[in-house]
């Protein structure tokens, strides 16, 4: 399946509220207050963009005692992401949005077979207001982040705008102890340099992919960074370092720094 | 990947890859058996010092906004992890394994050019194995403007809002500091098996409670002394068990407490006035703290910043 929009999708996408059609009605999974705010910060919501794949994951060799990245399994975790992510970012594309807000990127795994997991990438497709165009990604095509719409605001308003959800993923196996065992005789706490090792190469790899993504949508910078430990079902010393954030640039025309306040001081006196 | 692939046999490219996956494998376990950082993490921090690759920031786009009104600059996203095998002790090993992960993290952050280490978490990663646990640390090195300059970075287990909220009042979070504390108690007299008694006090176990938990607040102010004026203690855990013994029950306790060390000068009003406020956010509010600090001990489900 590629990237080109099915009919019944480019049918459902023409209803929606666009420049052309300012009649149209709009869909959001916003709450009140994310709409409220997302609409203050000059951005208007035109619809749901959804992206989804059902992957099968291939198979594996792994040795029992040795720390080693699957790079089977990253390959299909991220290759399963790359897909519900741009099929998701062609329906913004499709219904004319500069960006795609509060995305939201599930996995799922299928009851009957656990090589087979779902992935699904859905947000809510913008437009600036005023037809400013200067929000898009580097590559002309909408903006993704994973910001919800107060932080959408927030980040606008701290002289930053979205360019792009980026991710780094490494699955990793963390080898068995049986080379170890002798250590059960051993009454000195002592730290087991192998695991700590496999933390910091699975971690490191995630978070390298990531900042090279950041590197290649022209970013500034990553904020909201988010490491995962995921184990999907795998076996109990597999696992998933999935590193998420959102890359920003600087906003230079869009908002002038200059007219950014500085925070008040609040406390909150809820709990 | 498919079946096929894998009687194929393997081409150079997949082999020189797999060379360079195992030399850099060996690169991390020697540098962490020498005490220093790993040749291509500290590659990476120095790219982000120096500006040649994105800066990483775990900070909420809100806490952003300190960049600009409090000299607040991110750098990268810095970890460290240690992974202890317990052949002595489980509780005392979690002062060592969190100061071992502690003291990588501060390297980390040198690295980077950073002055502190906001937003701390500290992570335990799920893998089952027998008598060990994972001690992770993750956060964000900054640059702070103004602050005086010191040795080893400032590392605060608060995120960055909680932090600048607190250097405007002139506190500083400098550190963790940690208290451990496990006791062993043998069944001589039977005072814990009170079948026949009534309603009565276990003297027998609450004594062991007292003397465990007042020896670990002790090791957690001696800790703190080292680094600061107090400590807020976020996280307490807890435990108790019954053993079968060889002749008698024994008991064990155990008390692990971790609190954020702060320097304050003492008797100081706290300047800024507060003012009420109407909070948009749906959910968790970053103005009660924006997100879980652990999840090493389950059964302190508090969440939130300190």
């Amino acid at each position: 399946m590629s990237n080109d929009l099915p009919a019944h999708a480019r049918e459902r996408l023409k209803g929606l509220r666009t420049s052309a059609h300012p009649s149209g009605v709009f869909t959001s999974d916003f709450s009140v207050n994310e709409f409220l705010l997302v609409r203050k910060a000059g951005f208007e919501p035109i619809g749901l963009c959804v992206g989804s794949c059902v992957y099968h994951v291939g198979i594996q060799y792994r040795s029992w005692s040795k720390n080693q990245e699957l790079d089977v399994l990253s390959k299909a975790m991220y290759h399963a992401r790359e897909l519900a992510m741009s099929r998701m970012r062609a329906e913004a594309k499709a219904m004319g949005a500069d960006g795609i807000v509060g995305v939201k990127l599930t996995i799922k795994r299928m009851e009957w077979d656990r090589h087979m997991l779902e992935f699904m990438a859905l947000g809510t497709g913008v437009v600036h207001a005023a037809g400013h165009e200067g929000f898009r990604a580097h590559d002309g095509g909408p903006f993704t982040s994973d910001l919800s719409g107060q932080d959408f605001w927030s980040l606008l308003h701290s002289g930053y705008r979205p360019v792009e959800l980026v991710m780094g993923s490494c699955v990793y196996h963390v080898a068995h102890r049986g080379m170890l065992s002798s250590l059960g005789t051993i009454t000195r706490n002592i730290e087991l340099e192998n695991f700590t090792a496999a933390m910091y190469e699975a971690r490191e790899i995630a978070i390298e992919r990531m900042q090279a993504e950041a590197a290649n949508a022209k970013a500034e910078g990553v904020v909201g960074l988010d490491i995962h430990e995921g184990s999907h079902s795998w076996e109990s010393h597999v696992i998933e370092f999935f590193a998420v954030g959102t890359a920003v640039l600087p906003l230079h025309q869009e908002i002038a720094p200059e007219k950014i306040p500085d925070p008040m001081m609040v406390l909150s006196v809820n709990d | 990947m498919s079946l096929f692939d894998f009687f194929k046999g393997q081409d150079a490219e997949t082999l020189a890859r797999q060379a360079a996956a195992d030399r850099r494998r060996q690169e991390i376990v020697t540098a962490i058996h020498r005490q220093r950082l790993p040749k291509h993490i500290e590659a990476r921090l120095h790219d982000s010092r120096d500006g040649k690759s994105p800066w990483i920031a775990t900070l909420t786009p809100a806490e952003l906004r300190i960049v600009r009104s409090h000299g607040v600059r991110p750098i990268a996203a810095v970890s460290a992890s240690c992974w202890l095998h317990y052949g002595f002790s489980w509780t005392r090993g979690h002062r060592q394994g969190w100061q071992t992960a502690l003291r990588r993290l501060g390297e980390e952050a040198k690295a980077a050019g950073a002055n502190a280490v906001l937003d701390v978490k500290m992570r335990t990663v799920p893998i089952e194995t027998e008598d060990s646990m994972d001690f992770s640390l993750i956060g964000t090195a900054v640059k702070v403007a103004g602050l005086p300059p010191r040795e080893d970075p400032i590392i605060a287990t608060v995120p960055a809002l909680e932090f600048v909220k607190l250097l405007e009042m002139g506190i500083v979070p400098t550190g963790i500091a940690i208290g451990a504390e496990y006791k062993w108690l043998t069944n001589w007299q039977g005072g814990a098996n009170l079948f026949w008694n009534g309603n009565t006090e276990v003297s027998a176990l609450s004594n062991l409670w007292v003397r465990v938990r007042e020896r670990a607040l002790q090791l957690l102010r001696e800790d703190a002394e080292e680094q600061g004026g107090g400590t807020l203690a976020h996280t307490h855990f807890s435990e108790m068990f019954e053993c079968e013994g060889e002749k008698q029950k024994r008991y064990l306790a155990r008390y692990i407490v971790i609190a954020t060390v702060v320097n304050q000068v003492r008797a100081k009003s706290i300047s800024p006035d507060f003012r009420m406020c109407l909070d948009m956010r749906s959910g968790p509010t970053p103005l009660s703290g924006t997100s879980r600090h652990h999840q090493s001990y389950d059964s302190t489900e508090r969440e939130g910043a300190i």
